[in-house]
């Protein structure tokens, strides 16, 4: 009965965001009695929804397996953790999952805005809508409420075992909420430019809900990047993985955004930037969404394919882009400013780095697409990997970064002036050489982009260190937010330039109580061990690892044969150290009884997400800060 | 200018939703399905009920292989679908996949049989020969030759899309 409950909710909840939308578009937007329809009609709605998902919940944590999703990806010896997290570890759940946060990102956005915001309402008529369309792929093409009759199985089926991990858990929710966060500013730019007064400033109201998406989306990718580390046992921190790059397109967008909107919301230039940028974002969110449901892409993470539900995406995805260009084109006007940009102001260094993340994003999309172009035409599957993704990424993201150096000296809307000898600049610039000619002669680091990477990312850090010397012994204003932030950026491009030099890895093949030698670690295969754990058996190796000093620690790589699936995954093993990892992987047995293992050392590894924790924690302060400050 | 501007942004956005309707309407859009034919592996197993010994031998004509277990959830969503193929004389030969022999016999009581006969693989080793990753997954055989290869549930539309084209291209069912 409950289940059933659900899904008439769900039904529901669609209806009443539809007339929601019907509402805040046919009415007169300015009128209070309309706004406070649209904002209670949305609010109603959204906790019939919610109900319905935690109705949803509660079913899978009671092993209702009459339900054929929950059926067909729980079980009933899983831990109750998982058995939530089971619904959305495959496409249904993860879709109510994701519709839900596409919700709630708009319940927050309506109980928190006063009712006089001009914008207001039909943000929330953009955001219904969007609601709307998704809501109905739901339950037309991916019912989550489907029921097997007309006996339900006793033990339900099992979740895929590379899911069952807490991290795991956690990261699809992540990405989702960020994915879903840039709706309100897709929708407070849709209703600005429906509205067709340009002295509405709506980039403010649109800054602090941008940032907060911003920090959901880099923490959901940083996550996955760990996941894939640990969890797959790929051993590194990027893959150019197809959904991977699908994930990282928006985040581009939505870095280009919040920095053009930092600008508009201060003059009206870069109008047009941002306004594009916004439905880019969201565009680019909604287009991951299509790729991996669609089935489109080979990938961990694709979802079992049904042609339909591609068409409906595509077709519902092609309508909310399409619509909003041409409302884009016919308001065009609106948005030119008659103010230039000043060469080499603050503004002028963020237009070109909006330019240089443009062709980032572009070439990351050929780069997804250029196999279904070739397939297409030429019926044959080819792949673009690495090699294309580096040759333009590095260099790409150097020359941005040395324009972002640049605007730290800048000030908006006036001329930098170059006074070389009067600057910290030289000082920076002085000790960065210093770092890398170190760095090169301790190292033995030859490579080019490697030395490059290390300056530029020198020099940013040490100068925002004067900046933070500035702000706290002489109170210099300044946005301590936005230079953790850049800081974290500086040690990101120094992480992985390091990373990609002197990370190495080796397979070993050796025999119980024999040992070998990498990289001046000594490994000694102790043990072999067979172990049953609540639903697989596993095979764990124990090694006794010794460094140079005589220092001794124990690593233990791991197979697992889960019993539902008859599923193989490895668990890797990782000593961690502040300047690298050590990596185990085990493999085969060959027939003389060694074992195949596979050792990497990942230098800086860790330092990678570091910055990239540094870059949220900024993200939501400086959000934070600014709600403060209009309040 | 800006004329050129908006028009190359709707000109390239148009482009790329075509593409990808494009893209999508293309047969070879499944990813599940394999068309590589190769020639019918040999084995020895038993019949799930009357445990006779079954080899390939005891197979002739054209028909359907399709790899399912009683643990396995698709598999029953399919079910149905198998038993109007089997209504419409489509022959199917089960090849239960590691699966305990009573709880087969069990599941097939209450959901009904569509197979012809069953060919009880309870350490999956024809499915090993048969590349068979998971289950369900159904294999069309003509003569001894396999085919077509379809690797997860079988329903009308995958049915009108993968498997017709091919058994008309090959002219096969048409005496049956």
């Amino acid at each position: 009965m409950l289940i059933e409950i659900a899904h008439f909710l769900t039904i529901l909840s669609t209806g009443l965001f539809f007339l929601c939308f019907i509402f805040s578009f046919l009415l007169s937007s300015n009128d209070t009695n309309v706004i406070n329809l649209v904002s209670k009609t949305y609010s109603h709605s959204f906790l019939l929804f919610v109900l319905s998902f935690l109705i949803y919940i509660y079913l899978a944590v009671n092993d209702d397996f009459r339900v054929l999703y929950i059926a067909q990806h729980s079980n009933i010896n899983l831990p109750i953790f998982y058995k939530i997290s089971s619904i959305w570890s495959a496409h249904e759940g993860s879709m109510f999952l994701w519709i839900v946060f596409l919700t709630i990102w708009g319940a927050v956005y309506n109980f928190f805005t006063s009712n006089n915001q001009p914008l207001k309402a039909k943000t929330i008529g953009v955001i219904s809508l969007t609601s709307v369309g998704f809501l109905l792929f739901l339950l037309l093409t991916s019912n989550p409420f489907e029921i097997i009759l007309p006996i339900p199985p006793e033990n339900g089926a099992d979740i895929n075992p590379v899911l069952q991990d807490p991290l795991l858990a956690i990261h699809p929710p992540m990405l989702y909420m960020g994915y879903v966060g840039f709706v309100i500013a897709f929708g407070q730019s849709i209703a600005f430019l429906v509205e067709g007064k340009s002295e509405i400033k709506w980039e403010k109201q649109v800054r602090f809900w941008s940032l907060i998406a911003w920090s959901f989306l880099t923490l959901g990718i940083a996550l996955g990047s760990w996941w894939a580390y640990y969890e797959l046992g790929w051993g590194g921190y990027w893959f150019w993985d197809p959904v991977e790059n699908v994930a990282l397109m928006p985040w581009l967008a939505a870095t280009a955004f919040i920095h053009s909107l930092s600008v508009s919301s201060k003059s009206s230039i870069l109008r047009i930037w941002t306004l594009l940028l916004s439905i880019l974002v969201f565009s680019l969110s909604l287009f991951g969404a299509f790729i991996v449901r669609s089935g489109i892409i080979d990938s961990v993470h694709s979802f079992a394919n049904d042609p339909e539900r591609g068409l409906y995406l595509l077709a519902f995805i092609g309508f909310l882009v399409i619509t909003s260009l041409l409302l884009f084109s016919y308001r065009f006007s609106i948005l030119v400013s008659n103010k230039r940009i000043i060469s080499l102001s603050k503004e002028s260094f963020i237009s070109i780095n909006n330019i240089l993340f443009g062709t980032l994003i572009f070439s990351t999309m050929l780069g997804v697409m250029y196999p279904l172009i070739y397939e297409f035409i030429y019926n044959q599957k080819i792949s673009v990997g690495a090699p294309f993704y580096n040759a333009i990424f590095v260099p790409i993201t150097l020359l941005a970064c040395i324009f972002m150096y640049f605007s730290i000296d800048s000030k908006w809307q006036q001329k930098l002036k170059i006074d070389l000898f009067k600057n910290p600049s030289i000082i920076s610039s002085v000790m960065a050489i210093m770092v890398v000619i170190f760095v090169k002669y301790k190292f033995l680091i030859s490579d080019f982009w490697t030395l490059a990477s290390i300056f530029i990312g020198m020099m940013i850090i040490t100068r925002y260190i004067f900046v933070i010397f500035d702000y706290l012994v002489l109170k210099k204003f300044t946005n301590i937010y936005s230079i953790t932030a850049h800081i974290g950026l500086g040690l990101l491009i120094i992480a992985i330039g390091l990373n990609n030099d002197l990370s190495k890895e080796r397979a070993l093949n050796i025999q119980i109580n024999d040992s070998d030698f990498y990289n001046n670690y000594e490994f000694t295969f102790d043990n072999m061990k067979l172990v049953s754990g609540p639903n697989y058996d596993s095979v764990i190796a124990d090694f006794i690892v010794k460094d140079k000093a005589g220092n001794e620690f124990m690593l233990s790589p791991e197979k697992r044969k889960y019993f539902v699936r008859g599923q193989i995954t490895t668990e890797t093993a990782i000593h961690v150290t502040p300047f690298k990892d050590i990596y185990m992987t085990i493999g085969d047995q060959l027939d003389d009884g060694s074992w195949i293992v596979n050792i990497q050392f990942n230098y800086f590894i860790r330092w990678i997400w570091f910055s990239a924790i540094l870059m949220i924690i900024s993200g939501i302060f400086l959000a934070y800060s600014l709600s403060r400050k209009r309040s | 200018m800006t004329f050129l501007l908006r028009a190359l942004i709707l000109g390239l956005t148009l482009l790329f939703f075509t593409f990808f309707y494009l893209y999508i309407n293309e047969d070879k859009y499944y990813p599940g399905a394999d068309f590589q034919t190769s020639d019918m592996p040999k084995f020895e197993l038993y019949d799930l009920y009357s445990e006779k010994v079954i080899n390939q031998d005891n197979l002739d004509g054209t028909f359907l292989i399709n790899v399912w277990a009683s643990w396995c959830i698709t598999c029953r969503v399919e079910h149905g679908f198998l038993v109007n193929l089997s209504n419409q004389n489509i022959p199917i030969i089960g090849l239960n996949y590691k699966d305990e022999k009573e709880n087969a016999i069990e599941w097939i009581e209450r959901f009904g049989d569509p197979y012809k006969f069953i060919i009880h693989d309870l350490k999956g080793e024809l499915a090993l020969d048969l590349g068979v990753t998971g289950a369900p997954e159904t294999f069309l055989v003509s003569n001894g030759t396999l085919i077509a290869h379809y690797r997860g549930e079988v329903n009308d539309m995958i049915w009108k899309d993968v498997f017709m084209p091919i058994i008309k291209k090959e002219g096969l069912f048409k005496n049956d």
